[in-house]
């Protein structure tokens, strides 16, 4: 009993990482109405930047985090304007196509300026694990998970009760009629994006600390894919809920049918799950109802 | 000088050049040129490894050329073609590949190469060698492709019978092996080795059987359970990520259950993503073919000499070895082929049937590969399998034991 309970706890810690990559995708959507497609690829980005002010520039990681989160805010930033503010006031489909292109581009780049070797990821959290009783919790997952409730809990706040927020989500509305009303349309999407890039490296920390680093760990951008869709692509307090379901949907997945079966349905589960919700409520668990009046 | 003259000097030149020409050695005669196409993956995941695998089999080219291609006159010209090992983009790179270069032999990378061209090359009559181990779904008979070493679960096997060895005592060696669904290939090593451990329940008993991804978000739960099964050894033939999150996962447990890697994944590249080699004190490597360890063995004086007079630049480590084994193994093919057919009009389908034809000694692979003996029933020699253990011990890797036996593993 006490490692099935172990097994639900890990698991929904491992959901809270996807939630904070899946919060990535919403910030940016909820300002802009684009689907990032590149999100895995900002997560590599963080991670290659955090890599570099560590183990490259020597620095200390109290000194290092700070200046990796702002170095990777520019990076979101300069994506922003150079590739997307000339496409405000086209079609959502043709900035969705752009991220896209960025998710190729971006990958190159890695491959490009940091060349293919596995390189190790410095230790942000300690490697030992957080013994309650008999069970076992991994601390870089456990302190991700608080940082993600804490994230999460901020952003919605930030969405949903300040002024730049709600311009924010006038802006998703429509980019003419926000820009009438006098709200600074490129403003507010590059806001996102650096606030995307910034999310993006704080998960690459927690997902990738003490571990390895290549240009393979964009997967984890598919990996929160489910999670965004569950919650719905509008709703930053639903990825919590969302991100538990499925990570714990996944590891008592991954722990007891997988032996069964001697396969990896622990992969699929997360996506079985979205397509299942989707089916039901096709705006995801908390998204917006949108009702056109003609 | 009349004109008349001019003319009849012209022609006792041209006679004179013919008749030097006529006389020249026979070699300046039948300078031959063949090509090679070179399967590669320098953006895909095996992008870390590629440029010191492709190093390799490149400098074994290149010193070839200069001294057997030399005396032979035949000159092996080569080109690399990007896979990023993606079995649809070898399918749709291979028609361009066949009708640019018209190769004698393909050197190929890993499965998605062998998925994509296993129908097509006995049509093309082209072979393809390969430097990996290899795999279940290609045991077939009249192969054109081959592999110098057994599947990875022959491998396994071979390695694991000889822990149980080293262990003692009569109960079977308790095992886990950690997989990933990613790849057909990484299926493939797991799925043969559980079929032998059916088979021999006295051998090895199979505690676990993991699939993950090919970069886990976190396997501590999962290497909790292969601790709880009690094994005594993981075997993890897949990627560097996948090994680096398993030693994380068994640190965390406050395990150091031996893990045995295989070439591609093997103690350097593990290590090095480790943050240092002596993260793998006590961990394994195991593989049909040389283990780049510092004793001065013929492998490594054969790779030193690639070094000092033929431009190699990779350092000395598994990978390395892997591209120079190969690069041997196709270059002693093309040789016994040239030596059965001569140097003109060689063709694919000469170069497999030299392969059948005569044993390829361990002498002619400077030690890299055991002696191998091909024959139609299989893609890689059915018969006095070999593979050597490495460890690493103080920080180093060092040999641990040179040709252990390979049992008989069923086909699956």
């Amino acid at each position: 009993m006490v490692y099935f309970i172990n097994d639900i706890i890990t698991g929904a810690l491992i959901g809270l990482l996807y939630s904070l990559v899946a919060m990535g995708f919403v910030v940016i959507y909820r300002a802009s109405k684009v689907f990032n497609f590149a999100q895995g690829e900002l997560v590599i980005i963080g991670g290659f930047i955090v890599w570099f002010t560590t183990m490259q520039a020597g620095l200390s990681l109290w000194l290092s985090i700070p200046i990796s989160l702002v170095l990777a805010g520019l990076v979101g930033y300069a994506i922003e304007r150079i590739f997307l503010t000339k496409l405000i006031g086209e079609s959502v489909f043709s900035m969705v196509m752009v991220t896209v292109g960025l998710l190729i581009l971006l990958r190159g780049l890695v491959l490009l300026v940091f060349g293919p070797a596995v390189r190790p990821f410095p230790i942000i959290f300690p490697l030992k694990p957080l013994f309650l009783g008999d069970m076992l919790i991994p601390m870089n997952l456990l302190m991700g998970g608080i940082i993600t409730i804490v994230a999460a809990v901020g952003l919605s706040w930030f969405f949903n009760r300040t002024r730049s927020g709600l311009r924010m989500t006038a802006v998703a509305e429509d980019h003419v009629v926000a820009s009438s009303m006098g709200i600074s349309v490129k403003g507010s999407i590059a806001f996102a994006w650096v606030l995307g890039a910034i999310l993006s490296t704080i998960g690459a920390m927690i997902f990738l600390s003490g571990k390895s680093l290549t240009f393979l760990a964009s997967d984890i951008g598919f990996a929160a894919l489910p999670v965004a869709l569950f919650a719905g692509l509008e709703s930053i307090g639903g990825l919590i809920l969302a991100g538990i379901i499925i990570g714990i949907a996944q590891s008592l997945t991954t722990n007891y049918l997988d032996p069964l079966i001697g396969g990896s349905l622990g992969s699929v589960v997360p996506y079985i799950i979205m397509l299942a919700i989707l089916l039901i409520r096709p705006t995801g668990l908390f998204g917006w109802r949108t009702i056109e009046r003609v | 000088m009349t004109y008349q003259t001019k003319q009849g000097l012209r022609g006792l030149l041209a006679a004179c050049a013919i008749a030097v020409a006529a006389t020249m050695p026979l070699k300046a005669q039948a300078e031959a040129t063949y090509n090679l196409a070179l399967l590669s993956d320098f953006s895909g995941p095996y992008a870390d490894i590629m440029p010191i695998l492709a190093g390799g089999r490149e400098a074994v080219f290149i010193w070839w050329n200069e001294t057997r291609g030399k005396e032979l006159g035949v000159t092996l010209n080569y080109k690399n073609y990007e896979t990023r090992y993606d079995a649809a983009q070898v399918a749709s790179l291979w028609p361009g590949i066949k009708s640019e270069l018209d190769p004698i032999a393909v050197v190929g990378l890993g499965g998605p190469d062998v998925a994509a061209l296993s129908e097509r090359l006995p049509e093309d009559k082209i072979p393809m060698f390969m430097a990996t181990a290899s795999y279940g779904f290609a045991w077939k008979p009249n192969s054109w492709i081959f592999n110098p070493r057994p599947t990875y679960s022959h491998e396994s096997a071979g390695f694991l019978n000889w822990m149980r060895e080293q262990r003692g005592g009569d109960g079977p060696l308790k095992v886990a092996i950690l997989a990933s669904e990613a790849s057909p290939a990484y299926v493939d090593m797991a799925k043969g080795l559980e079929l032998y451990a059916e088979e021999h329940p006295e051998e090895i008993d199979l505690v676990e059987v993991i699939y993950t991804e090919v970069q886990p978000t976190d396997l501590t739960g999962q290497m909790r359970r292969v601790v709880r099964a009690g094994a005594e050894a993981l075997i993890i033939q897949t990627n560097t990520s996948i090994v680096v999150a398993a030693k994380r996962g068994l640190q965390a447990n406050g395990s150091n259950i031996p893990i045995m890697m295989s070439s591609h994944n093997g103690l350097p590249a593990s290590g090095g993503a480790l943050g240092g080699l002596d993260q793998l004190e006590g961990d394994f490597e195991a593989y049909g073919m040389a283990i780049a360890a510092d004793e001065g063995t013929p492998a490594r004086q054969f790779y030193e000499t690639l070094v000092a007079d033929y431009g190699l630049k990779a350092p000395w480590n598994v990978v390395t070895a892997m591209g120079v084994s190969q690069g041997l193994f196709v270059a002693t093919v093309i040789d016994h082929a040239i030596a059965a057919n001569g140097a003109e009009g060689l063709t694919g389908e000469m170069v497999r049937e030299a392969l059948f034809a005569k044993t390829i000694t361990t002498e002619e692979t400077h030690g890299f590969l055991p002696s191998l003996t091909f024959t139609p029933e299989a893609p890689f020699p059915l018969e006095g399998l070999k593979v050597n253990v490495g460890t690493v011990k103080d920080g180093k890797i060092t040999i641990e034991a040179i040709g252990v036996d390979v049992p008989d593993v069923h086909k699956w």
